[in-house]
């Protein structure tokens, strides 16, 4: 990876009306990276990707694309093809025209469009259908068609907006792994933006968490996932239960009476243990030599196949639990619970 | 996107066109008689009459057409009803025929000299009058109530209907608490846009109302028969009280309240069964007015060989003949069709495509390209001698030619604004994206997918400007005779077989002009997905 960030937002605002839709924003996207933006509907993250796109213009703050500040050329002269939300394919084009439509733009001579259109189709797996029109192909065709058109411009940045959400769910895991595989054989730096936390961990290299116009946290997912840096990252991505605790001495915190050993540092005083579903681990009979173990008993146990999901009260509180690989028969009745110190995380907040 | 001056440009361009052949011929209509002419209509009993007729008309004829139209459009929305297709076809034949094709043919077939009336049932009727227009007003409107009814109940969701026999409705009630229920905002649209009609008839009512005074033909009466251009203003006038009431409750208030489209997904299911009595009644029903509408055509094509009506049944082509001396009149109309359609369609798609742009005033323009539908055309006629005669274009086909393309832009406006917005706002996103300018999102995007808008804008347009019969009886000029004045003419003067020979030919042309918009829509238009 390039030292130089490829894409840099510095200080950016947007607001539409009174609403404040991107909330001095800055952040920075690296070269050959595949980099999501992740939040709930309404955080901002679509209006970042079209103020990069050049749809919006900021209100405040700057754009880069490596040492050019793009803040107010048009969108037509930016080289950032998007792939649309709901593909926006030219119905009157056929697949080939549609793919072709941004090389005319650049007036690239047709003996040098044809071949490269014809490889970038062959790319996403679609040669053989130039003479197809939109209409006649699949909704996973179309996604293809669309991600090809923005390819083949060769752009400095590529631009995904939610492109996986009108497929369904099987189609949508089988996309998100070709176009991961896609942006690192053609080493392109990619923004994508989704709502969905499970596709943002799956396919990032670095993910944003946004809520209100802010980003919250970025890092790679498994930091993202792991060392949250506030309750709503942790409760956005992936599944999470919160102990309000005391830290009482080094290594030792209470939680509704009952002292439990931690690894994480923290200063003493309140703080919001994160135990997430898998860090706990359940026992019919109390295991030996293991710390932190407490009584339960399941209140709701539900068979995912891979894994087998309890709820479990413990103490006065409501668990989630995860087990994985259940065998035949799912635990019932009273439980011992283990929680491994060094899987409490401590919420700084 | 900012608003470019180009833009802004075409915008006021478009608005000081529509202001002026729009607006200030039906301004000039209205300032045309003074207040004292306006306040001694209540003295006139001769207006009187013809204002109570015309809303006894309205009524009767409305109430008329909108059922049959219902059970029409009820009986081609059920997919188990034999013969669906047929009816289909059937009830929109009267949309294609010139608007006093109906009386025509029903005074060959019924009248005192009738077919039917005469020499099948050796009758001595007469269907001038009232009772004759009612039975062509139902006729000749009954594609209208149809086409507007049939598409609110294809709207309704088979699963609202499965989900009501599911909670315990017999097939009965079914029909009339889901089915029938979510079509009243339908009905009562079709009610508005049928009542306008009626009342701005003039083609039918011209021949059949006989002595029977009505608002839409006393107006041209007035200024043929007296010159009484201050007297055509009045009565026209009048007659646009109820039609824009009319026009305005079903554009704000009955259109709001269609609600078959709050379903969420569509689906291909079939519906529950008809119950049997209401299948085979509408069967009844639509045989019975099929055969009426077939007598239309088969009326006027059957007069224009026979040597004389209701005497001499035998066959003959002397008819054709003396259609093909006047045939210099059809020239005249496709030559002024094809003006006026260019124009409808035209000016019909750029002020489509300025209303869909995020510009102040916008709505101004959409009113003035939806307010003609509102317009009688014997309003427009007399609002067109009023603002044009006395100008350079008096006296020209032009002011015939802008006076069609203007009545009939809300059809290519609306036909176009409508296509504009299946156009998704992110189809010239992704067009800007790959580096198109807004010259070429307008040339690649937005021509093309609007072509066939353009075109069938066109051909509307063309069809009921070679047709129509409301405007051209008070803007024709001596050296531009169009088909359609001649062809009332002869109809008035009792020369039924050139008369017919004349329409049939309007027919073939009406008929052509179709054929052949559908091939060049089939050929040019490369949308086939989006229909």
């Amino acid at each position: 990876m390039n030292a130089q960030p490829h894409v840099r937002l510095r200080n950016v605002t947007k607001r539409f009306g009174s609403a404040i839709a991107v909330n001095d924003v800055s952040f920075d996207v690296a070269q050959s990276s595949f980099t999501t933006l992740l939040g709930p509907s309404g955080c901002g993250k679509t209006t970042i990707l079209r103020m990069v796109a050049g749809f919006y213009r900021p209100d405040a703050g700057d754009i880069f694309l490596r040492d050019v500040r793009v803040t107010d050329i048009p969108p037509h002269r930016r080289n950032t093809a998007m792939v649309f939300q709901e593909y926006a394919l030219f119905p009157h084009m056929n697949v080939a025209e549609n793919v072709g439509y941004g090389l005319r733009m650049r007036r690239v001579p047709s003996p040098e469009a044809g071949p490269r259109i014809a490889q970038v189709l062959e790319l996403v797996g679609l040669s053989g259908h130039e003479l197809k029109f939109p209409h006649q192909l699949s909704g996973g065709q179309q996604q293809r068609v669309a991600l090809a058109r923005a390819l083949v411009v060769e752009p400095e940045v590529l631009l995904l907006d939610e492109p996986l959400s009108n497929l369904d769910a099987k189609l949508r895991v089988r996309v998100r792994t070709e176009i991961r595989q896609l942006q690192q054989q053609l080493r392109k730096t990619a923004l994508y933006v989704t709502h969905d936390q499970e596709e943002a961990l799956a396919i990032s290299d670095r993910i944003a968490v946004m809520d209100r116009g802010r980003i919250l946290q970025s890092g790679t997912p498994l930091e993202i996932y792991h060392r949250p840096a506030n309750r709503f990252v942790a409760d956005f991505v992936g599944l999470a239960n919160f102990v309000d605790a005391r830290v009482v001495a080094a290594g030792r915190v209470e939680a509704r009476g009952v002292t439990l050993a931690i690894t994480d540092g923290a200063p003493s005083g309140p703080v919001t243990l994160l135990l997430r579903p898998e860090a706990i681990r359940l026992h019919r009979q109390p295991p030996a030599h293991a710390a932190n173990v407490l009584g339960g008993r399941i209140a709701v146990a539900s068979f995912l196949g891979t894994l087998a999901r309890y709820w479990v009260d413990v103490n006065g509180m409501r668990w989630t639990i995860d087990v994985p690989s259940p065998g035949d028969q799912l635990l019932s009745g009273e439980v011992f619970v283990e929680i491994p110190p060094d899987r409490i995380h401590i919420l700084k907040e | 996107m900012a608003a470019d001056p180009g833009l802004l440009l075409t915008f006021l361009g478009a608005g000081a066109v529509l202001g002026l052949f729009v607006l200030y011929p039906a301004f000039r209509v209205l300032v045309y008689p003074s207040l004292n002419d306006y306040l001694s209509i209540p003295q006139s009993l001769r207006w009187l009459q013809a204002a109570r007729n015309s809303l006894v008309m309205m009524v009767i004829s409305t109430l008329s057409a909108t059922l049959l139209g219902l059970v029409f459009a009820f009986a081609t929305t059920r997919a188990d009803v034999p013969g669906r297709r047929l009816f289909r076809t059937l009830a929109m034949l009267p949309l294609f025929a010139p608007p006093f094709m109906v009386a025509f043919a029903y005074i060959l077939m019924f009248g005192r000299q009738g077919l039917i009336t005469k020499s099948l049932l050796g009758l001595n009727a007469n269907i001038f009058g009232w009772h004759g227009l009612w039975l062509v007003q139902t006729i000749a409107f009954l594609p209208l109530a149809m086409l507007i009814i049939a598409g609110v109940l294809e709207a309704v969701n088979p699963s609202l209907e499965h989900a009501a026999r599911n909670l315990g409705a017999d097939e009965w009630t079914v029909v009339r608490t889901i089915s029938l229920a979510l079509a009243r905002p339908g009905i009562a649209g079709a009610m508005l846009v049928v009542a306008i009609s009626v009342l701005a008839d003039f083609g039918n009512a011209v021949i059949i109302a006989g002595g029977f005074p009505l608002l839409a033909t006393e107006a041209w009466f007035r200024m043929e028969g007296m010159g009484d251009l201050k007297g055509a203003a009045l009565v026209v006038a009048m007659l646009l009280v109820p039609t824009v009431l009319l026009f305005f409750l079903e554009r704000f208030w009955v259109s709001r309240r269609v609600y078959t489209a709050v379903t969420g997904r569509g689906s291909r299911i079939a519906r529950p069964p008809t119950p049997p009595v209401l299948k085979w009644g509408a069967v009844g029903v639509c045989t019975l007015a099929g055969v009426m509408i077939l007598l239309v055509y088969v009326g006027v094509i059957a007069g224009a060989f026979t040597t004389v009506w209701g005497r001499d049944w035998s066959l003959t082509l002397d008819h054709w003949r003396l259609a093909a001396d006047r045939i210099a009149s059809l020239w005249a109309s496709v030559r002024i069709g094809v003006l006026a359609g260019l124009i409808t369609g035209a000016v019909g798609v750029l002020v489509a495509f300025l209303t869909s742009r995020r510009l102040p005033l916008r709505q101004v323009l959409d009113f003035m390209a939806v307010l003609p539908g509102a317009l009688p055309g014997v309003f427009v006629g007399v609002g067109y001698v009023l603002a044009f005669n006395a100008t350079p274009l008096g006296g020209t086909p032009w002011v015939l030619v802008l006076a069609l393309a203007f009545w009939h832009l809300p059809m290519g406006y609306q036909a176009a604004s409508a296509r504009l917005k299946q156009i998704e706002r992110a189809i010239e996103e992704a067009a800007v994206n790959l580096g198109a300018n807004g010259l070429r999102v307008l040339r690649d995007i937005y021509f093309p997918l609007l072509l066939r808008a353009l075109i069938e804008a066109f051909a509307v347009s063309f069809i009921r400007a070679v047709t129509n019969v409301s405007i051209v009886i008070f803007l024709i000029t001596p050296g531009q005779v169009v088909a359609t004045f001649v062809i009332l003419n002869m109809i008035q003067n009792n020369i039924w077989g050139a008369a017919a020979a004349l329409t049939t030919m309007l027919l073939l042309l009406t008929f052509a002009s179709i054929g052949i918009t559908w091939t060049t829509v089939a050929r040019v238009v490369r949308t086939p997905g989006i229909a």
